[in-house]
This record gives structure tokens, sequence and C-alpha cells, in this order.
């Protein structure tokens, strides 16, 4: 191919400008047709290739359709089904590959060897980003910092990882927005998984009171909304915690709680939230005057 | 007939000699709704004579301080369970009565709801005040088979097995289908659903059991283990001198998490009032009489009165229901 190219060139440097556009389409046209017929790439081996993919592509759909069908009916082990979701991705596509290259294009070791290297010319110059992310896909579905399922916060993102894809992941955040973030970029960010392959998360509940309420009713009463929920969440080692933070001008009550099913993260602190405040008026414990709040340390600056 | 709680009484027996010699041990019985530990509680009662004192919790919610000032020292108290309310300000009778039960130097022989149980140990940590706890355990075919014949002659009565309806209930494959509306069409894809039922009839069928060992591996499985059930499903289908196999299996359930957490009170009682009920689901703005009338709806309980109770044929899949959702553990 180099020689039919080097003759082309010096055709090309030789020819008049009327002789160039036929010269190279005819250098250009004997090339292909005297190499590709030699690497077994006809039309038919083509629309092989792209039949595989697109069935692996239907494929890879029906299945993550059925595991997260599965994963609804098997609702206590709802994580563990998804966890499979991307392997069966990866190995689905995997064996595409391994059949377009191994059974259609029938490629010798001199072939692969050639067929490497424009593969790593090609990934040099304008894949590399890419396979980076498709390496890194494979990164995250090996060391699984976090699975199909889980809320995770990557870089500003918070949501629940809805798929791991060969070039991304997904999160859906709490608004419903779908995100996309780069395998790449997720394997350099810092990354935090809020429950970790488990169904339940802990959700941290805060409510401020004013000074001079009655605290120790106050944390009576989170506790007991915390554990009455219907969202909650209890065993020996998903304990209910509260706490209690003094602040100049206010006191901050704080509810450690575990939600049976981390999508319901918000309906859960909204009715510990809701029950506590109606509890706290009937009791006469008060919220903090207005403004004072932001004065002192506002809600989510300390995890204590 | 042979006596039941056999294995349970050797631990309660030791418990009131124990304390006798000066060595309290408070004790728990716990069992599922219907086991009818009360026939236990009827046993132990007679063994405490003078000594003892037996009181239904549901007495100590309208006066939490009646067993103090009452004699015996060993007090058994039923249903404890019924000292709670699932809502902000519900566990203050159930704390006053750990607090006298810890500060009282009486032994307490007490019974629990298992899974409020569960769920009161995990909130107020109840294995601490109890350290003896005899868990009520399920019974085997045998045990179930035992117990309901005994009051009958061998042979007395005939085991007379349904046959199915026809060829459909022989069928181990169903066909259902997931419905869902894309851009506006309705799409709807077939699969196919296996029929356990089916493929356990002929399993049982292959190993040529009698109708006898048939029906009682069947209530077995349907009441799961629970006599009270059993029982009950037993009287259901005894036609005398006839028995016949027309045990249902449980109903499916198709509820919210609203819903599944209005029955998980139900269960978590055995049986409340709908007042009661009202005082927990109010302040999540859900309405008790919707929700019991939809539970009565699917044949999960019964209304009598103003008392909403478990369907006991629904028992277990209610229990598995719930357990699915991470409501009871």
């Amino acid at each position: 191919m180099a020689e039919n190219l080097t003759e082309a060139y010096s055709n090309l440097s030789t020819s008049t400008s009327s002789e160039v556009a036929s010269g190279v389409s005819a250098n250009v046209s004997s090339s292909i047709s005297s190499d590709i017929p030699s690497l077994g790439i006809d039309s038919s081996t083509v629309m092989n290739a792209l039949l595989v993919l697109a069935l692996a592509y239907v494929a890879t759909r029906i299945v993550v359709f059925l595991l997260t069908w599965l994963s609804e009916k098997v609702y206590e082990h709802r994580i563990t089904v998804k966890m499979a979701i991307p392997l069966a991705k990866f190995a689905i596509y995997g064996f595409a590959m391994y059949h377009i290259l191994g059974s259609i294009l029938q490629l010798s070791t001199a072939q692969l060897v050639a067929f490497s290297g424009l593969a790593g010319a090609a990934i040099g110059f304008g894949l590399k980003d890419l396979v980076a992310e498709v390496v890194g896909g494979f990164v995250i579905v090996l060391d699984k910092p976090y699975q199909v399922g889980d809320k995770v916060r990557i870089d500003d993102h918070y949501g629940e990882v809805r798929d791991i894809g060969l070039r991304a992941t997904r999160l859906v955040s709490p608004d419903d927005s779908l995100i996309s973030v780069s395998n790449q970029k997720v394997l350099s960010q810092t990354l935090a998984n809020a429950n970790a392959g488990s169904q339940e998360m802990m959700v941290v509940i805060d409510l401020f009171i004013n000074s001079s309420s009655d605290a120790a009713r106050a944390m009576q009463i989170l506790r007991e909304a915390a554990v009455s929920s219907r969202y909650v969440y209890i065993s020996e080692k998903r304990q209910v915690t509260t706490l209690l933070k003094d602040y100049p001008f206010y006191r901050r009550v704080r509810a450690k709680a575990y939600v049976y099913d981390l999508r319901r993260e918000f309906e859960f602190e909204s009715d510990v939230t809701k029950r506590s405040w109606d509890a706290f008026r009937e009791e006469g414990i008060e919220p903090p005057k207005a403004g004072v709040v932001e004065m002192g340390e506002g809600p989510g600056q300390s995890r204590s | 007939m042979t006596p039941r709680f056999e294995e349970e009484i050797g631990p309660i027996k030791k418990a009131i000699v124990d304390f006798g010699e000066g060595h309290r041990s408070n004790l728990a019985v716990i069992s599922d709704p219907f086991y009818g530990e009360s026939e236990l509680m009827d046993r132990v009662e007679s063994m405490t004579g003078e000594e003892g004192i037996r009181i239904d919790a549901r007495s100590l919610i309208r006066d939490v301080e009646a067993f103090e000032d009452a004699s015996g020292r060993i007090v058994i108290v039923e249903e404890v369970h019924r000292l709670y309310r699932r809502k902000i300000g519900g566990f203050e009778m159930m704390n006053h009565f750990l607090k006298v039960l810890a500060c009282s130097d009486r032994l307490f022989i007490t019974t629990w709801n298992t899974y409020s149980w569960k769920y009161l140990d995990e909130v107020l940590g109840l294995g601490r005040h109890f350290p003896q706890q005899i868990r009520l355990s399920k019974m085997g075919a045998g045990q179930i088979r035992e117990m309901l014949l005994s009051g009958y002659e061998e042979g007395e009565l005939t085991f007379v097995e349904e046959e199915p309806a026809d060829a459909e209930e022989l069928k181990i494959l169903n066909r259902s289908s997931y419905k869902k509306t894309l851009m506006g069409h309705s799409l709807e894809i077939p699969y196919p659903v296996v029929k356990m039922r089916s493929i356990r009839s002929r399993l049982t069928k292959s190993e040529k059991k009698s109708p006898e060992d048939i029906f009682f591996d069947r209530l077995a499985r349907i009441s799961d283990g629970n006599p009270g059930v059993a029982e009950y499903l037993w009287n259901e289908v005894l036609d005398y001198p006839e028995v016949r196999n027309a045990l249902k299996d449980p109903p499916s359930i198709d509820l919210d998490r609203d819903e599944s957490f209005a029955l998980d009170i139900v269960l978590s009682m055995g049986s409340i009032e709908m007042g009661e009920l009202s005082q927990v689901l109010e302040p999540l703005d859900l309405s008790a009489g919707r929700i019991a009338g939809l539970l009565e709806e699917m044949g999960l309980v019964f209304l009598e009165g103003d008392v909403i109770a478990i369907r006991s044929e629904a028992l277990k899949s209610v229990v598995e229901h719930l357990r699915r959702l991470r409501l009871v553990w």
C-alpha cells in the first residue's frame, strides 16, 4: 500500500493540473481495489460487521430492560441485580468486537498487527479521548467505585447512577435532569458514594430551633419522627442518631437515619421535617428569629 | 390431644424456679399473629399459682399504673406491643412500662407480636430488658398433622384431592404482558410467567404421595407453619368426614408505600381499632378509612365493628410483601 501511495504521489507531482484529478482517483481506486480484497473486506463483510454491532446494540437494550425489570421484582436485591447491567453491556460489546475481528474479518497475525498499528495511530490522533473513556468504563465496572442504582456526587453533580455506559456514566439529579459524566473524568475526580452498593442510605436531617427552646424535647421529637417514619430503615448497624449543636443565637438538632430505598431520600427528609415541626409547634419549640441562621453557620456546612 | 408448647414451657418453668431462688430474668415470648400463645400463657398462669397475676396490655392502655399496685410477684403481661403507636409521642407508654419493669423486683413474663418486637428491639433496645426470649417457631407439616388429627381416630377422615378444573390448571407457563405507552401509542409486550403451583403439583404427583400427605404439605406451606392459620384453613376445608384439598394460594399484593405502611401497622398489632390507626395515619395526611376499605377489598384484612384485623389466610403473603418493601425485618 505504501508503494502504491508513493507512486500516486510521484504521479501527482509530475502531472499537469488537469491530469491530477483523474491520476489520483485512478491510483487511489486501484490501490483500494487491490488492497481490500486481500484484507477480506468487501461490502458483505462490512454489512455483516454492521449487523453484528446492531445485534449487539439490540441485545444490550433487551438485557438492560430485563435486568431493570427483574431488579424491581426482587426489590430487596435491586442494587445487586443492577450491578450486572454494565457487566452485561461490556460483555456483549466485547463479544461483538471479538466476533467481528475474529470471524468476519478473519484477520491473520500480520493483518492484526497492521490493524493494531492503524488503530494505534487513530487513537493517537483523534480517538484517544474516546478510548480513555471506554477504558475508564472498564475500570469503573471492575473497581466498582459505584454501581447502577447508587447515589453519588461526582464533582459538582449529585444524583442516582442510572447507567454506566461505554463512554459515560449517566446520573439523574434530584430535579430529574439527566447528567452525563465522562468515564475518564470520573476516575480523575473526587467521588462520594452515599450508599456504596446498599439499598438503604443515610439521610442527615437538620432542624434549627431557638436557643431558648427545650432542646432535649426537640431531640426526642426528632428521633421519634425519624424512627416512626414510613421510609425509615433500622437495623443493628443502621441506627438512628440525634445530635445537638449550640450556636450563639440558635441550636441545630440533627438526625442521622437511613432511608429504606435511596430513591426516597427526599420524601423521607420531608416526612420527618414536617411531622417534627408539627410537634415542635404543639410543644412551643420555636424556630430561630428571622435572619439569625444566616449569621452563623448555615445548614450543610458542618457534618459533625 | 398432645399438649402444645412442650418445648417452650421448659425455659419458662426454669425462669420461674430461678426467680424463686432469687435470680430474676424477665422473659419475652415472641410469636406471629394467630399463633395461639395465649394457650401457652394459660399453662404458665396455672404454674405460677397465687404468686402470679395475668394482665392484658390493652387494659394498661387505659391505666398504665394498674399492674404496679396489683399483688403477685410474677406478672404475665399479654400483647405488650399494644403499648406503643408508631408516631411522635407514641412510645411514652412503652417507655414507662420498661422503666417500671427495670425498677421492679418482680418477674415479668410477656408476649409480643414478632414484627413489633423486631421494630421495638431496634428502636428501644427491648432485648436488654428481656434477657430470655422465646420465639415460637414455625411448625412443619408433620407437627401440623399431629395437632389437627389428634382429635380423630385413624381412618376417620377421608382426604379428597381436588382435580384441576380443566387443562388450564396444568399449564406450566402462563402468558402475561408488559404494557407501556410510547409516544402516544400503547405497546403490549407479551412474556411468559412460570406457574409454580402447576410445577409443584406435577412434582408432588410424580412422587406419588398420598392425598393426606399432599394436603398437609400444602397446608404447612400456605399457613407458613403458623398453627393458628393452619387451624383456620383446616376448619374451612373440613366437611366431616371429608377433607377436600381446596386450599387456595395466598393472594398476591399490589399496594403503594402508604397503603403498605398502613398494612404494616395492622400486622404489627395483629388487630387495631380504627381510631388508633387514624392516630398513626392522620399526621401523614392519610385516611385510615379509605385504606382500610381498600385492604378489605383486596382480602388482606377484615373489619369487625371498629376493629381492623389481618385475615389469617392472607398472613403469609402480607408478611412477604412487607418484607420485600423492607417495612418489616
